[in-house]
């Protein structure tokens, strides 16, 4: 068609752009992430490895499903503020912690708390996929088992939803006993989510997911992010900017182990209130 | 300096070099026009081609940058900026060389500025604004950008009262509706110029606090 053609319009291409305007946001409508109920909140936390300052005086809330990314220079405490969420520093020794860490209004750091129920509520995925040397169908029953299910059907259930969930089923379902190292390290990160889903979390941490993935593999997994967070409260680390813009509503910035600026990942990214943030996003840091 | 400022350092400059040529262009226009020189309007509207050239380029260089570097914050600002500017900037070349195509119906017409004092006010406005804003651009000074923003009520009330006098004028003459028509023409040119001044402006204001305040009345009619 050429520019001086005008192509006539039919009763069903009205129609459809009539259903096509339906369906855009009004002007009245938002359609930007707001601060609801937080699901987890830092009051005043700080963390120290021996003398040494892991985070310090964090102070922000972490909104339900929405993808929270953390950003900042290597050795700001991005990572050390992600596992504190699921106690994982704990295993380090000479932790010590001051303030408080609230995950659905319990102080996880109480010494009454379970971690084996806080680590079934806080799903974690780790910079390397590190299946484990089993079935794909026994990595993502394994945390099941362990809370006791033993029943095949309901396993295989579970099994099948986190798979899917996971943008992972149709890629395996004819192969779930295959060894999940054969699988590539794109199938085999998504493993490792559908794995972390199996056990009922409502959080999920991710430290730096895509790091060691291609393009394609990365794409399919902020995908996968962008499908979760309409029910799991996401917090991811990550080194790559673009992606923290890409896959976040939330983006907090941090310096050594202090939170710098939080807010709103299209502000941050656009127009954010501190120099320092400013530096480090363009580049200009140090 | 990273590459990416290095390279946006050099666009800038750029920018600034294409206002200078903008503003002249605008001033010869206007000289060729009040003094009926044909043959200096229609070289305002030769060099407008190398304005068309450096709008391209400079709009190439942004997208290539957006490409490679994916910028943010202050960059990503300064990237759409230029992109917003630059058309802008051609825009106003394109009205200074319409001035100076016209030139040719001044001496045909046999328009007579001297009969018009208000043309002279215009010219005055028009001028004096495009010079501010492009040292408001050089400089990213954004209360010179707000001044910007002020006189372009001055430029269209000097339009309005240019528009009524020649009306007057010209429309009592037997056959003054072609001078008429070349006067508006030219008045209408720069009040447009003193427009895109203000868009100049405002993208001035974005690019150093990231708010837009282009229609705002848009928005405050749908909060409210």
């Amino acid at each position: 068609m050429t520019l001086g053609q005008i192509p006539v319009i039919d009763a069903t291409e009205t129609r459809q752009l009539h259903e096509f305007h339906s369906v855009l946001p009004k002007h009245t409508e938002s359609v930007e992430p707001r601060p609801t109920n937080p699901v987890i909140i830092f009051e005043d936390f700080c963390l120290y490895y021996g003398s040494k300052v892991g985070v310090r005086n964090i102070t922000m809330n972490i909104y339900p499903r929405a993808v929270t990314a953390i950003i900042g220079p290597s050795g700001c405490g991005k990572s050390t503020f992600l596992r504190s969420i699921n106690r994982m520093n704990d295993l380090i020794p000479h932790v010590k912690v001051t303030g408080r860490l609230l995950v659905n209004g319990q102080n996880i750091y109480d010494k009454r708390i379970n971690l084996i129920n806080l680590r079934q509520q806080v799903g974690m995925v780790f910079q390397t996929p590190n299946p484990f040397p089993k079935s794909i169908y026994d990595n993502v029953a394994f945390g099941p088992r362990l809370q006791g299910i033993r029943k095949r059907s309901r396993l295989d259930e579970i099994v099948e939803r986190c798979l899917r969930d996971a943008a992972l089923w149709d890629e395996v379902k004819d192969e779930l006993n295959k060894s999940a190292l054969a699988l590539s390290g794109g199938q085999q990160q998504r493993l490792c989510i559908a794995r972390a889903l199996a056990t009922g979390p409502k959080i999920l941490l991710m430290d730096e997911p895509c790091s060691a993935l291609d393009p394609v593999a990365t794409g399919r997994i902020e995908e996968l992010i962008h499908k979760l967070k309409s029910d799991y409260t996401i917090v991811i680390v990550t080194h790559n900017m673009q992606q923290a813009a890409r896959v976040s509503d939330w983006t907090a910035f941090f310096c050594m182990g202090e939170l710098i600026e939080y807010g709103l990942t299209r502000d941050i990214f656009t127009n954010p209130k501190k120099k320092q943030t400013e530096d480090y996003i363009t580049g200009r840091f140090g | 300096m990273s590459e990416l400022q290095e390279r946006l350092e050099k666009l800038l400059r750029r920018l600034d070099l294409m206002g200078m040529r903008t503003e002249q262009a605008l001033v010869d226009a206007i000289r060729a026009a009040r003094e009926g020189d044909i043959d200096a309007g229609l070289e305002v509207n030769q060099r407008d081609s190398v304005i068309d050239r450096e709008e391209v380029e400079i709009e190439q260089e942004c997208i290539r940058l957006l490409a490679l570097y994916q910028p943010a914050a202050i960059d990503l600002r300064t990237i759409c900026t230029i992109i917003k500017v630059n058309s802008d900037l051609e825009r106003i070349a394109d009205l200074a060389a319409s001035i100076g195509r016209r030139t040719k119906h001044v001496v045909e017409d046999s328009v007579d500025f001297s009969r018009y004092n208000s043309f002279d006010s215009l010219v005055d406005a028009t001028t004096d604004t495009l010079g501010r804003t492009i040292r408001m651009l050089r400089a990213s000074d954004t209360t010179a950008a707000q001044g910007v923003i002020n006189s372009d009520d001055l430029i269209d009330e000097a339009y309005k009262r240019f528009v009524r006098s020649v009306l007057d004028t010209e429309g009592k003459k037997a056959g003054g509706v072609e001078a008429a028509m070349t006067l508006i023409n030219i008045a209408k040119a720069m009040e447009r110029i003193g427009d895109l001044c203000t868009n100049i402006a405002e993208d001035i204001i974005f690019l150093r606090t990231g708010d837009i305040i282009r229609h705002a009345d848009a928005f405050d009619e749908h909060t409210s």
